[in-house]
């Protein structure tokens, strides 16, 4: 008798059977019963997760030497295991961040009492950004005023 | 008097303010999701952390002026009745109200719940009823400027602030509008309508948030990108989504009035007359029914100012909440009978419904 096809999240056997088209790649994911309801199998996002998560490798190569997570813990959890997680996990997730964010670097606010330098240092990723962006689409106008802005938070921030 | 009695018998702005309330959106919603620096997220920390966390969210929280009088409400001295209470008023979510450890703080007019130790250790939650996603948006962004001076928070340059999930991280903002889109519905166009917000980023959901089907006609539409997009630009993006969800509804009501004419009056009267007799009425049959009730007043068949009274019965008319103002637990048919006579009573002096002026 063959054996069951397990969950890809955790060890029960596998009901729910969701296949996906990315790129005429055709992509499977199993989820037992539980992981499919948790998980909210018909959320795109989440079946996005899922099969970014099964692609994982099958042994920790990773371990958050603050609380002592692992790339298998968040394999089967899709959750981390503390904020230095973060750190730890950071290059791995780029992918599934975009994936599931289009986006790799926060832009918004930050709690109060931020030290200054950090703040800059992200209005400088945005400028930065912002100014590639107005160069692909040949606004080369702002793209000047964005290179004069990026001179400026250099020089503030060698100072800083 | 439990806390949870309390809040079950506080008028609030979604149950009785008259005048809070408005055609199509029931309610706006911001949340925001924040963690403590160096601590392990409430899913890997261990029992004695987790008390911790919530042990110094909860001071934190208490200390602020906006939760003076206010509820602090742990998931683990509560019975199941008054956690389903919560959960259907959307003060807490089901995953705090499964697990011993979580807690929240709710302000004393309800628009403010605090949940500490769900999936992160603070879940920043604000509704208001009807359409004020400005409003809204302001009193979330102090809350959590007056957290983030008493808690150190988690936050990185590069990500923002860190949250358990990947699918939060950034801003950890999920703004969301309850919408009522019976036109939609009626006329057939809620998948079409659904389709194209889902491609535009946007969550739709049922009454009760993620997995749950949409009761009474009643959907969340939230953001569901929270990296690399500012508050103002999320905030801007669901406004104007929301402004034309809002206004294709508008047209499909007006134009099923218009073609349907007689009919269109009779369905409504007939679900008036319905709830008014009834002596067993389940739960989605209610809501189904309060649906045709609030469209009437929306279009000038029913008074307008009727309108507070049909949303109370929506969240009144949930499960745990006709148990709880029965005070005894009850089987289906015990739950379905108490739904019928509270509905009966309240309908009583309710006019006759006339054809629509709006």
């Amino acid at each position: 008798m063959s054996q069951p096809i397990k969950c890809s999240l955790c060890e029960e056997a596998a009901t729910v059977h969701l296949s996906q088209v990315v790129h005429s790649k055709v992509t499977k994911v199993h989820l037992c019963e539980a992981c499919a309801q948790k998980g909210g199998a018909t959320d795109p996002a989440v079946f996005q997760l899922a099969d970014a998560l099964t692609t994982a490798s099958p042994a920790p190569t990773l371990t958050c030497p603050k609380c002592g997570f692992t790339d298998i813990d968040f394999r089967k959890r899709g959750r981390l295991g503390c904020p230095s997680c973060w750190e730890t996990f950071g290059d791995a997730l780029g992918g599934l961040l975009l994936k599931v964010q289009h986006e790799a670097s926060h832009v918004g606010r930050a709690p109060a009492g931020t030290s200054p330098a950090g703040q800059l240092r992200r209005r400088l990723d945005d400028a930065r950004r912002e100014m590639e962006k107005a160069i692909t689409g040949e606004d080369y106008e702002a793209a000047a005023r964005l290179r004069d802005e990026i001179a400026g938070l250099e020089r503030q921030l060698a100072h800083s | 008097m439990s806390s949870v009695e309390d809040i079950l018998a506080a008028e609030n702005e979604l149950t009785h303010l008259l005048g809070a309330q408005q055609a199509v959106v029931l309610s706006t919603r911001i949340r925001l999701a924040r963690n403590l620096d160096g601590m392990p997220f409430p899913g890997w920390a261990k029992v004695p952390q987790r008390k911790e966390i919530s042990d110094r969210c909860v001071e934190a929280l208490d200390a602020l002026p906006k939760f003076r009088r206010g509820h602090v409400l742990r998931m683990g001295e509560l019975g199941d009745r008054d956690r389903a209470v919560l959960v259907e008023r959307h003060l807490v979510s089901k995953e705090l109200a499964a697990g011993k450890s979580g807690a929240a703080v709710i302000s004393r007019d309800q628009t403010c719940s605090v949940m500490v130790n769900e999936e992160d250790h603070l879940r920043i939650q604000v509704v208001k009823a009807g359409w004020h996603l400005r409003g809204t948006w302001h009193i979330a962004e102090q809350l959590d400027d007056a957290l983030g001076g008493s808690l150190k928070l988690a936050f990185s340059d590069r990500l923002g602030y860190l949250t358990a999930c990947p699918t939060n991280v950034g801003t950890g903002l999920r703004a969301s509008a309850m919408v009522h889109l019976p036109g939609l519905c009626l006329a057939g166009h809620m998948d079409k309508v659904s389709r194209a917000l889902n491609q535009d980023g946007l969550a739709v959901r049922g009454w009760l948030g993620e997995g749950t089907e949409a009761a009474g006609n009643v959907f969340q539409i939230s953001n569901q990108q929270t990296l690399g997009l500012s508050e103002e630009t999320i905030l801007k993006h669901l406004g104007g989504w929301i402004k034309n969800v809002v206004e294709q509804e508008w047209n499909a009501r007006r134009k099923l009035a218009q073609e349907e004419g007689e009919k269109f009056v009779d369905r409504l009267a007939r679900s008036l007359g319905l709830l008014r007799s009834a002596r067993l009425l389940t739960s989605s049959e209610a809501m189904n029914m309060l649906s045709h009730l609030r469209l009437a007043c929306d279009m000038g068949c029913l008074p307008e100012e009727r309108r507070h009274l049909v949303d109370r019965l929506m969240i009144e008319g949930q499960p745990a909440h006709v148990q709880a103002r029965a005070g005894q637990e009850l089987d289906s048919d015990g739950r379905d009978r108490r739904r019928a006579a509270v509905v009966r009573e309240a309908l009583k002096d309710f006019p006759e419904v006339i054809p629509p002026t709006a």
